[in-house]
């Protein structure tokens, strides 16, 4: 089965003031459809640049990316849909007018990206904040609203940059949870990049271990255990020992690093 | 400096550069060519030229225009932080006068400024008259808000010290309000000047206001264009030259 | 204490009226004006009694004014967004347009009136020379100040380059875009009336001048009530629109 993305010896170098540094180098990975994969590293291993050339916002230097057999030439509304960490929700919009973003663009009619936008407000347990504005939305919130626009125009591949980085831990833990929710009933496919060991073992069905800069692929791991993960279990507590001792060596490199 | 930004610097003068290049081949060329009338649009060459015929009137203009400047400056500067100072430390006085220097702030003086001539005649007292009500206003409004906005906390550590009112002013309130006084200055500076030439075209027998209307009402174009450009150099001059001092001012602050 | 500012406003302004009214007989009350020869002299102005082309100078200026706004808009918003959007353009130009506004705009004026003559033309070119500088320097910071994660956002979303201007760069600039607006409302008006009092054949500067060139010294506060509402009331007008968008973009 092929893969529905294919990263193929992506390459990226970046230009800065103290000369050019290589970000990515020889990235080779796949996401076949339907899957959780969590891409995760130290910091500066590039995993939001990879995210960006999938998105299309971003273009390797070297290699392709697939998506769908096709090769990525710009964002792509139709097929990959993209979280930030930052939310980046419209301040002048309401919840409805944010998460109906996308299908505006689309040119979509307004009665019906409205019931679209209406009918995800429950899911996303916005059910009351649907007229209200960002600053009068929590962090977890406002992520969720983001959350909810992305999946309003409702792409087979939805990407995420670290999305619950800057909420605290128990937020954290219960978005987790609800994102595994959304995403079970939703089937789609999901890249998740993220810090967190928790989230990588608790959410996904494949993790992509990252080198520290230049970012290649270390290790993939195969997570095929049933939901809601069991994360006391002795297998999850082995995988997990398995899991940091592989990220634990790049991150001192990374830390290492001028 | 990094080659990066050494790079862009270079960009931007060669475009500024070339436009400039540009506009004036364009605009030569186009008198040359008899495109535009040289009664109203004089050529470049001509305005050149024109710097030296105009040379001694239009900088006895100048002078004359910039002294008036000066004393009205005088006037709004300490008229203006007094007012402000005041204004901004007795918040009995600020309340109740609030509405009125706001709405004398915001009133256009030139609305004034017939009955100023009518009062004062014409000549170089309406000038200074003028040129002061134009830049006391800004500069007592910014300085009253800069006193108001003087951080509570610092007054109450001094008042904590035991320092007695006087005191306050010296050590405290007057030097935190120092940048917004020289902001304040700043923006006079050019109200200042805005207000005296408009009472010289108005209503003047010397002044650079008078020289550009007199210029313009003899139809003598090369030299009218040559009398702007001058008195724009000199505003813009001493606009950057306050900058400047600003900046030195300042860099022991931030 | 709430209580007694407003009343010590008002006694201030009785007693400034008061003050105004007995130095003025005693004086001068020719040149001084009095209060008491101003409301008659309102009454015979709006009577149309002492100036019957009153309408025709109001409506001149106003269409005046009208004509100098929207080409100060068209080109201020023109000029500050290329500017703004391009990044070589803004920072080779935008320091020059900044410098022309430290020139007393009125030194343009009689280049101006060489130009087009005493007629509309010139005060609608003065007008608009005023208004275009506090607009094109807003657009540019209100283009600036737009936080760069929202256009990137957009653009993942598919939105092409035109929609990121419409449907983000505008709202997230709008409150800085409006304050400029008012701000070159002002200065037009203040553009065009001072250009009709330094020489204009029309208009009401025009009306002004003429009662001050015959001493008819209470015609003229009087004139100067009626520009001083036309003045104020634009501005009244621009600031409810500010605050209605300041609120929707808070």
């Amino acid at each position: 089965m092929t893969d529905l993305i294919a990263v193929d010896r992506v390459g990226k170098r970046y230009q800065t003031r103290s000369g050019p540094v290589e970000a990515l180098r020889e990235v080779s990975f796949g996401v076949g459809a339907g899957e959780f994969c969590t891409l995760i590293g130290p910091s500066g291993c590039g995993k939001s640049t990879l995210l960006g050339m999938i998105g299309g916002l971003v273009a390797p230097d070297t290699g392709r990316v697939l998506v769908d057999g096709r090769a990525v030439a710009g964002p792509d509304p139709r097929r990959v849909a993209t979280v930030f960490q930052d939310p980046g929700l419209f301040p002048w919009r309401t919840t409805l007018e944010n998460v109906e973003f996308g299908l505006e663009l689309q040119g979509v009619a307004r009665a019906r990206r409205r019931a679209v936008a209406t009918d995800l407000l429950g899911p996303l347990g916005l059910r009351e904040f649907g007229a209200k504005y960002p600053r009068e939305l929590s962090g977890g919130m406002r992520q969720r609203v983001a959350i909810g626009r992305a999946l309003a125009i409702d792409t087979p591949i939805v990407l995420m940059d670290e999305p619950f980085g800057a909420l605290d831990e128990q937020t954290r833990l219960l978005m987790g949870e609800w994102l595994l929710d959304i995403w079970r009933r939703t089937s789609k496919t999901v890249l998740f990049v993220t810090h967190s060991l928790h989230e990588a073992l608790a959410l996904s069905t494949r993790v992509v271990v990252m080198t520290a800069r230049p970012g290649c692929v270390k290790s993939v791991l195969e997570l095929r255990m049933p939901y809601p993960r069991a994360m006391e279990s002795s297998a999850m507590v082995g995988l997990r020992a398995q899991l940091w001792s592989e990220i634990k060596d790049e991150s001192l490199r990374a830390m290492g690093e001028p | 400096m990094d080659r990066v930004a050494v790079a862009d610097r270079g960009r931007v003068v060669a475009l500024q550069a070339v436009t400039l290049l540009a506009l004036l081949g364009l605009w030569e060329g186009g008198a040359r060519a008899g495109w535009v009338d040289p009664l109203f649009v004089p050529a470049p060459s001509a305005v050149v030229g024109a710097f030296g015929r105009i040379g001694r009137d239009a900088l006895a203009g100048l002078g004359d225009t910039l002294a008036k400047t000066a004393v009205a400056y005088v006037l709004s500067v300490v008229l203006g932080v007094a007012g402000g100072l005041a204004l901004g430390s007795v918040r009995l006085l600020r309340e109740v006068l609030n509405p009125f220097v706001l709405a004398l702030y915001g009133m256009p003086k030139i609305l004034v400024l017939p009955w100023i001539v009518l009062l004062l005649g014409f000549g170089t007292t309406p000038a200074i008259v003028y040129g002061t009500i134009h830049g006391v206003f800004p500069i007592l409004v910014l300085v009253a808000g800069g006193v108001r906005d003087v951080d509570r906390t610092l007054v109450s550590v001094a008042r904590a010290f035991g320092a007695r009112p006087w005191q306050l002013y010296w050590k405290v309130v007057l030097p935190a309000i120092v940048p917004t006084v020289l902001a304040g200055m700043r923006l006079g500076i050019v109200f200042c000047l805005l207000g005296v030439l408009i009472v010289e075209m108005f209503a003047g027998i010397r002044g650079m206001g008078h020289v550009l209307n007199a210029l313009a009402n003899g139809f003598q174009a090369p030299e009218l264009f040559a009398a702007t450009a001058l008195v724009s150099a000199a505003s813009i001059g001493i606009v950057l030259g306050l900058d400047a001092l600003n900046d030195r001012l300042a860099r022991w602050r931030s | 204490m709430s209580v007694r500012v407003p009343a010590v406003r008002l006694a201030i302004l009785i007693t400034a009226l008061v003050a105004w009214e007995v130095g003025a007989r005693a004086s001068n009350p020719l040149l001084y004006v009095p209060p008491s020869a101003v409301v008659p002299a309102l009454g015979r102005l709006l009577a149309l009694e002492s100036y019957p082309d009153l309408p025709a100078s109001l409506l001149l200026t106003l269409r005046e004014i009208a004509l100098a706004y929207a080409l100060a808009i068209a080109a201020g918003v023109g000029v500050g967004a290329a500017l703004g959007l391009n990044r070589l353009l803004g920072r080779a130009f935008g320091p020059i347009v900044a410098a022309l506004y430290a020139v007393p705009a009125v030194v343009w004026y009689p280049s101006l009136m060489l130009f087009f003559g005493l007629d509309a033309a010139s005060k609608i070119a003065f007008g608009f020379l005023l208004g275009f500088f506090p607009i094109t320097l807003a657009v540019l910071a209100g283009i600036r100040q737009v936080n760069p994660h929202m256009l990137t956002v957009a653009r993942a979303f598919g939105a092409r380059p035109a929609a990121v201007f419409a449907k983000v760069m505008i709202p997230a600039m709008l409150f800085t875009l409006v304050g400029g607006l008012r701000t070159g409302l002002a200065l037009t008006v203040i553009g065009v009336v001072v250009g009709e009092i330094l020489g204009a054949k029309a208009g009401m500067g025009t009306l002004i001048n003429h009662a001050y060139g015959l001493f008819r010294t209470a015609d003229y506060v009087a004139l100067v009530c009626v520009t001083l509402v036309l003045i104020v009331g634009s501005d009244a007008v621009a600031s409810v629109v500010e605050r209605r968008a300041r609120r929707w973009t808070e």
